[in-house]
C-alpha cells in the first residue's frame, strides 16, 4: 500500500513582470526560505528536491536547476527536474508524491522557478514577441515551427475545434465576464502581477485581438517568480503539522495523460482536451470521487486562456460539455457559485511563471482549503502543443 | 532550383553589445544585452523524401500503413505506431482538401513572425489522407479575417516559386478563389494566382459636418495624445519605438508621432512617413485611442487600413498606449 501523502508547507514569491532586482537564483532561495519557515522545519531536514522548471531558454542556461542545488541547500542529496511544458509544475508534484508515495523519502522540497521576461526583442524594443518566440521553440521542429506556430495559436486551434463541435458555447460576452471575474478574484492575492488591474467585460471585449479568437484580456501575461511546496509522507507529515500548527492538505488524487500532438484519424481530436479528461477521472478514481460536481469545492487552473478554463472544466466534468458558458450564465464560479474558480486571479491576473505556476495554483488551493474551511480542491496544469499535457491533483483538507 | 542567400539569423534580429543600468527604489540593477545561440547542419532524415517531393517535383507524399491501410500526411512515420509498427509505404497523395477545424489567425506573433502577421494557420486533410497537415493559409483577397476559412473549407496546395525543401515551401488558399483549371492542376504556383494588390482607401469628398466632426475628432485626439505623453504608464507602450505616420481621413490629413515615449498629433503632412493610416471617419482612431474599441480590430475589420503590413506592430503599440492611460486614469479616478 502505497503512503499518504501530505502539503506541509508552502510559499510562493511576488509574481511581477520583470524582477530586475532578483536572478532565478535569488527567486529560487526565497520560495524555499518561506515554504521552509511554513513547514517549520530547517532545509536540513529535506531529503530530496525536486526542481519544477519549463524552459532552459527562459533561464539562458541548460540544465537551470544545477546551480541552485547548492544555494538552497541541498547538497549531497537528490535533486531532479521535471520539464513538460505548461504542466511542468503538476507534473513536478506528481514526481515528488511518488517518490513519497514509494517510501523513498520522508520530506522532499517542490521548487517551481521561472523568469520569462529576461527574454527581450531588440526589433520591436518589447519582452513579449521573444517570450513567446523562447516558448514557440517547443513547436514542432520539422513541419511546424517555420509555419509561425505559438503556444496561443497552438491553443487556439483547440478552442476553435470545440467551438466547431459546440457553436453556442463559449460565447464572447462569457469569456468577457470570466476575465473580469478573475480580475475581481486577484485582488486579494498580494502576490499576484495585476493585483490591482480590475477590468470589466467591457474592456475585455474591447480589448485588441492576440490569436483570433483570444482577446488580450483573455490571456495570461508573462510573469517571473518562485513558487515551493514542502510535501511529506503520512507520519512525518502528522508530526511535522503537531510542531507548525498548521492543518495537512492531503494530495488524494493524481492523474496525468498525454495525447498525440498531430491531428486526424486515430490521432489528436481538436474539438477535446482528451487529456483533461482522462487525467481528471484518474485523479477522482484514485481519491475515491465519484461525483466530482459535488465533490469539488475549488479548482486552482492552469488557465493561460479563458477559453480553455472553459473547455477544461467541461472536460473535468464539472460542467456539460458544450454549455461551460453555464460557469456564468448560471453563476456556478460567480460570488455564492458551487464552484470556486482560480481564487489567486489564476494565470490571467495572479501571472505566468511558468515552471511555478502550478506550484503557486497549489499554494493557493492549499490556501483556500484552510482559510475558508472547505473540503475538496483540484490543481490542474496542461501543456506542450494542442494542450496534449495534462496533471491533475486533488487536494483534501483534513 | 534557386537558393535562399540569406543569414540564419538576419542581422537585423542582432543587438550590439551594451548594457544599462536600471534603477528601482535608489537601487542599480545592470541589464546586459545577450543572445544564447546554436547552430545547426540538421539532417532531415526519414523526412527527406517528403520535403524533396516538394522542392523538387511539386509533390505532397504521405505514408500508408502495410496492415491498417491509414495514410499519414506528414509520413509520420516509417513503421505504423497502431499496428505494433509493422511497416509503411510512400504515397502520394492530392493537392486539395478540407480543413480539419476552423484554423486560428495570429495578429500578435512571435518577434520571428512580427513581419507576416495577420497569418493563418491551420490543419488541412488532403484528398487520399487521413490526418492532418499544419500549413499557412492566406486569401488572395487582402488580410485574412475571422470567417473566411473555416472548418471544412476546401482548400488547395499553393507552391512557392522558389522552393528550398521546408514546409513554408507550401501554402493554401480556399478552392472558392480559384478557377476550376487552377483547382485541378497540380503544381500550381504562388506566381499563377491572381493576388489583390493593396491599394490606398480613396474617400468621396467631405461634407461640412465632416470637416466639423474631423476638427472635434482631431482636438480630442490631440488632447489625449498629450495626456499619453505625460503618462509614465503610456510613455512605457512606446518605449525605444520611433514612427512617423500619415494619418488620411475623409475630412483632412495629419500627422501622428511616436518618438520614445513621445507621441503627439498634429495637423501636418508629413513629406515621408513611415508608413500610411486611412480611415474614412477620424473617430475609428479617436475610439480607440480612447480605449473603445481595439485599432487593431479596426484593421481587421477593414475600417482602416495601413500601408504596411508589417506596421501591425505599431498598431499593437498605439493600443496598449490606450490601454495604459485609460488603466492609469482609472486607477487615480479611484484613489
Amino acid at each position: 500500500m502505497a503512503k499518504k501523502v501530505g502539503i506541509v508547507g508552502a510559499a510562493v514569491t511576488p509574481f511581477k513582470g520583470r524582477w530586475y532586482e532578483k536572478t532565478y537564483y535569488e527567486l529560487a532561495q526565497m520560495a524555499t526560505r518561506e515554504a521552509v519557515k511554513d513547514a517549520a522545519i530547517s532545509i536540513k531536514d529535506v531529503d530530496a528536491a525536486f526542481y519544477s522548471i519549463y524552459n532552459d531558454i527562459f533561464e539562458r542556461t541548460c540544465i537551470p536547476e544545477h546551480p541552485l542545488h547548492g544555494i538552497i541547500g541541498m547538497q549531497h542529496k537528490p535533486g531532479i527536474r521535471i520539464s513538460c511544458g505548461g504542466a511542468t509544475g503538476a507534473y513536478t508534484i506528481s514526481a515528488a508524491h511518488a517518490y513519497l508515495a514509494g517510501e523513498r523519502f520522508k520530506i522532499v522540497l517542490v521548487l517551481g522557478v521561472e523568469k520569462a521576461t529576461d527574454c527581450f526583442d531588440f526589433l520591436s524594443m518589447s519582452a513579449t514577441p521573444e517570450v513567446i518566440k523562447a516558448i514557440a521553440w517547443s513547436g514542432d521542429s520539422f513541419f511546424e515551427q517555420k509555419l509561425g506556430w505559438s503556444a496561443s495559436d497552438s491553443y487556439a486551434e483547440v478552442v476553435l475545434g470545440y467551438m466547431d463541435e459546440h457553436p453556442g458555447d463559449l460565447k464572447p460576452e462569457v469569456t468577457a465576464q470570466i476575465s473580469s471575474q478573475l480580475s475581481k478574484q486577484a485582488r486579494t492575492n498580494p502576490y499576484a502581477q495585476r493585483q490591482f488591474d480590475q477590468v470589466t467585460p467591457e474592456e475585455v471585449m474591447n480589448s485588441r485581438y492576440i490569436v483570433y479568437p483570444f482577446k488580450e484580456l483573455e490571456i495570461c501575461v508573462y510573469s517571473e517568480g518562485a513558487a515551493a511546496l514542502i510535501l511529506a509522507e503520512e507520519e512525518t507529515a502528522k508530526a511535522m503539522a503537531k510542531n507548525s500548527g498548521k492543518p495537512i492538505v492531503w494530495i488524494t488524487g493524481l492523474g496525468e495523460a498525454n495525447e498525440h500532438s498531430f491531428a486526424g484519424k486515430n490521432q489528436k481530436d481538436m474539438s477535446r482536451i482528451m487529456s483533461g479528461h482522462l487525467a481528471s477521472h484518474r485523479a477522482y478514481d484514485m481519491a475515491g470521487i465519484e461525483d466530482p460536481v459535488k465533490a469539488i469545492q475549488v479548482v486552482e487552473l492552469h488557465d493561460a486562456f479563458v477559453h480553455e478554463l472553459e473547455i477544461t472544466l467541461a472536460e473535468f466534468g464539472l460542467v456539460p460539455l458544450g454549455r461551460a458558458d453555464s460557469l456564468i450564465e448560471e453563476g456556478i464560479m460567480l460570488p455564492g457559485g458551487r464552484l470556486l474558480v482560480s481564487p489567486s486571479g489564476g494565470l490571467i491576473y495572479c501571472g505566468h511563471a511558468v515552471g511555478a505556476s502550478n506550484i503557486m495554483s497549489a499554494w493557493s488551493a492549499r490556501k483556500e482549503l484552510i482559510e475558508r474551511n472547505l473540503r475538496t480542491a483540484m490543481v490542474h496544469g496542461t501543456g506542450s502543443t494542442v494542450a496534449q499535457y495534462m496533471a491533475c491533483q486533488i487536494l483534501e483538507h483534513e | 532550383m534557386a537558393e535562399k542567400k540569406q543569414k540564419v539569423i538576419p542581422d537585423e534580429y542582432i543587438p550590439e553589445v551594451a548594457s544599462r543600468v536600471v534603477t528601482i527604489e535608489g537601487s542599480d540593477y545592470l541589464v546586459e544585452n545577450d543572445a544564447m545561440y546554436t547552430f545547426y547542419e540538421r539532417s532531415m532524415g526519414e523526412f527527406s523524401p517528403f520535403f524533396l517531393a516538394i522542392r523538387d517535383e511539386k509533390k505532397i507524399l504521405g505514408c500508408k500503413c502495410t496492415k491498417c491501410g491509414i495514410v499519414r500526411v506528414p509520413p509520420m512515420l516509417t513503421h505504423c505506431p497502431d499496428c505494433d509498427f509493422a511497416p509503411t509505404q510512400p504515397v502520394e497523395v492530392g493537392q486539395v482538401g478540407r480543413m480539419n477545424t476552423t484554423p486560428p489567425i495570429t495578429y500578435f506573433a512571435t518577434s520571428l513572425f512580427l513581419h507576416i502577421a495577420p497569418y493563418g494557420r491551420g490543419r488541412v486533410i488532403l484528398e487520399g489522407a487521413d490526418t492532418a497537415m499544419s500549413v499557412n493559409l492566406y486569401t488572395t483577397t487582402g488580410i485574412l479575417v475571422p470567417g473566411l476559412i473555416k472548418k471544412g473549407t476546401e482548400v488547395k496546395v499553393i507552391f512557392k516559386g522558389e522552393r528550398v525543401g521546408e514546409i513554408t515551401d507550401i501554402f493554401c488558399v480556399p478552392t472558392s478563389e480559384l478557377t476550376p483549371d487552377q483547382i485541378t492542376k497540380k503544381g500550381l504556383e504562388e506566381s499563377e494566382l491572381n493576388w489583390a494588390t493593396p491599394k490606398e482607401p480613396v474617400f468621396p469628398k467631405a461634407s461640412e459636418e465632416d470637416i466639423a466632426i474631423y476638427k472635434q475628432s482631431l482636438k480630442e485626439m490631440q488632447a489625449l495624445a498629450a495626456e499619453m505623453s505625460k503618462s509614465k504608464r503610456a510613455r512605457k507602450a512606446i518605449e525605444g519605438w520611433k514612427r512617423d505616420i500619415a494619418v488620411k481621413t475623409k475630412a483632412g490629413e495629419f500627422a501622428m508621432c511616436i518618438n520614445d515615449g513621445d507621441f503627439s498629433i498634429e495637423e501636418r503632412r508629413l513629406g515621408s512617413p513611415d508608413f500610411v493610416m486611412a480611415c474614412e471617419d477620424p473617430k475609428t482612431l479617436l475610439d480607440g485611442l480612447s480605449y473603445k474599441g481595439a485599432i487593431t480590430d479596426s484593421v481587421i475589420m477593414k475600417k482602416l487600413w495601413i500601408s504596411k503590413n508589417m506596421e501591425f506592430n505599431t498598431i499593437f503599440k498605439l493600443d496598449r498606449l490606450a490601454r495604459f492611460l485609460a488603466r492609469e486614469k482609472k486607477e487615480a479616478a479611484k484613489q
